[in-house]
């Protein structure tokens, strides 16, 4: 801390002031608002009437947002596995001594990251095309014609379908985050491993897995925070359909609010997102401690 | 010798297979680039006719189709993210250096509370103030302006941005400060003509990581932006969409457009915006 030069006391709250007031602004106000009208019959109109918990009853017996809650959990699992497994092998693969060009599997890898959300729905929504998509047209080319199907109406495997673009956009930015935690690793420790003969995997799994635990789990707690607010992609790709079966959370939401204009059920819903949202991000980080103590004992 | 053989042809196989699954990789990430490249060249009657072909009369029209009807607003949409974009990053850069330095070096009754409220912001799931931003925007008559969404952009790029600053300003040594203060250099003095320079690489990384999070935002520009003539990029492709439903060739032009200052970006920068991702990602 600084004890020579002490600004003066409104110099400070001058600079802090404008910072503040927009932050508490757009951050707080609208999560205690949303709290606040979470208790109204409200239709969006000027009426409101106040209806206690019976939003809350309504919620809790609402199989939708219970089913786009288990789709948000869907998405967490597969893209955990997906994202960062599937990163952590591509980083094993492109640290080998027989890989060649690095620094391009890097910039190309990492490139999907950079794009929105709503241009990657948009790509993968022509690759899933009956007519005119890749998939399709690759399945005709390779003879078997018999598995082209309207893929986007496929309900019960659409949470695949919507879940393969995710992973695909984000295993290079993993993948150069675990690949930069890799490279601090001091290369003796490899070089003593191959000497007293430990093989690639036992290697990848004892030394380097151990070593990057700390960046491993940072992986693990983005893409968790990540998937639960997963919107775009699916807004771009199925808004939830076909049905609800690719609803997740911030979806409904949205549809409850804005296309049903049910601004007091949606505000509930808003606060159902807020909680649930904390608790899996919280309970994960409580969990992977745990895991990683026993481990360490 | 036949050993060492064996062992070289061994060490050839698993070269060829880890070269190619990382080459099946990196290029399944550039093809839809390159397929919307040489695709958005072809007229939509060619396209539906053979959708992977190279096009034989390369053609421009679905650019100048685009560019020149005023009714996809396109040129608009830019205009949009670029001013909401680049007011974003100045604001967040600058209130991150502000309040990052303040809750670093500053004793005063309110740092740890100020910090733990900023902090909080990270932990915030964001998505369910969607519908909350609205109902509050909506009441003031905020949302629906060239401003609006300034403010989410800013609040939520802000808490990353003062926790990256302020570990930075810590590894800083308190000596320059003190010297600067014998001199009679005044705080804001100090602050922008001392600090400031110094914390130039942090606060680069600051804005690389907020350039891609406001170029693309979606979900929050769609709920509180209205009119046509205000939309952001995102917003006026998923439009696009819909009026091109079955003219990929134009939804492809389209895409491109406005995803050019972005890619160009990246291809020149990307050792830099990589750089900065992961430290932004690993710190935070």
């Amino acid at each position: 801390m600084l004890e020579t030069i002490r600004p003066k006391k409104r110099t400070l709250y001058l600079y802090l002031l404008l910072p503040l007031i927009i932050y508490v602004f757009t951050v707080f106000v609208p999560l205690v608002t949303a709290l606040f009208y979470s208790f109204f019959e409200w239709k969006g109109g000027p009426e409101k009437a106040f209806n206690g918990v019976s939003n809350y009853i309504q919620l809790y017996n609402d199989a939708t947002f219970w089913k786009a809650f288990g789709n948000n959990i869907y998405l967490v699992v597969a893209c955990l596995v997906g994202q960062i497994g599937i990163a952590f092998f591509l980083v094993l693969l492109v640290n080998s001594r027989q890989a060649r060009l690095k620094s391009i599997h890097r910039t190309f890898g990492f490139f999907p990251s950079t794009i929105s959300a709503v241009c990657i729905g948009m790509i993968w929504a022509m690759v899933y095309h009956n007519k005119y998509g890749i998939l399709n047209w690759f399945l005709t080319t390779v003879g078997r014609p018999d598995l082209c199907e309207v893929w986007l109406n496929d309900t019960q495997h659409i949470m695949l379908i919507v879940t393969i673009p995710l992973i695909w956009q984000f295993i290079g930015y993993y993948m150069v985050i675990i690949f930069s935690a890799v490279a601090s690793i001091d290369s003796e420790v490899f070089e003593s491993a191959e000497i007293d003969g430990a093989n690639a995997f036992q290697t990848a799994m004892r030394i380097t897995l151990p070593l990057i635990k700390n960046t491993m789990l940072v992986c693990v707690t983005l893409c968790i925070a990540g998937n639960m607010k997963a919107f775009d992609n699916i807004y771009t790709m199925t808004r939830g359909g076909p049905g609800t079966a690719s609803m997740v959370m911030a979806m409904y939401g949205y549809k409850i609010s804005f296309e049903q204009s049910n601004m007091g059920y949606g505000s509930s819903i808003s606060v159902g997102i807020f909680v649930l949202s904390l608790l899996v991000i919280g309970g994960s980080q409580w969990l992977v401690k745990r895991i990683t103590r026993q481990v360490e004992v | 010798m036949a050993k060492a053989n064996k062992h070289r042809a061994r060490n050839g196989i698993l070269s060829l297979f880890t070269n190619l699954i990382l080459w099946v990789f990196s290029l399944s990430c550039v093809f839809p680039l390159i397929w919307m490249l040489y695709s958005s060249l072809k007229e939509k009657r060619v396209f539906n006719a053979d959708i992977i072909g190279l096009p034989q009369s390369p053609t421009l029209t679905n650019y100048i189709r685009i560019l020149s009807n005023e009714d996809y607003h396109l040129a608009e949409a830019m205009t949009n993210s670029l001013r909401t974009t680049v007011l974003s990053i100045l604001l967040i850069v600058t209130f991150s250096f502000i309040v990052g330095y303040i809750l670093s070096r500053v004793r005063f009754k309110l740092n740890r509370p100020l910090y733990v409220i900023f902090l909080m912001g990270m932990l915030i799931p964001v998505h369910s103030l969607l519908v909350p931003i609205y109902v509050v925007f909506r009441s003031l008559d905020l949302n629906d302006k060239w401003y609006t969404l300034l403010f989410p952009y800013v609040s939520f790029g802000l808490p990353i941005g003062i926790f990256l600053v302020e570990g930075f300003v810590k590894s800083i040594p308190i000596s320059l400060e003190e010297a600067a203060a014998i001199d009679g250099s005044t705080f804001s003095n100090t602050l922008w003509r001392i600090i400031l320079p110094i914390c130039r690489p942090i606060l680069v990384t600051v804005a690389i990581i907020q350039v891609f999070s406001c170029w693309n935002e979606f979900s929050f520009a769609l709920v509180l932006m209205k009119s046509v003539q205000l939309q952001t990029i995102p917003l006026a492709l998923t439009q696009f969409k819909g009026q091109f439903a079955s003219d990929y060739p134009k939804q492809m032009a389209s895409m491109l457009i406005t995803m050019a200052p972005i890619v160009i970006l990246y291809f020149v920068f990307n050792r830099e915006i990589i750089k900065g991702m992961v430290a932004g990602a690993v710190k935070g």
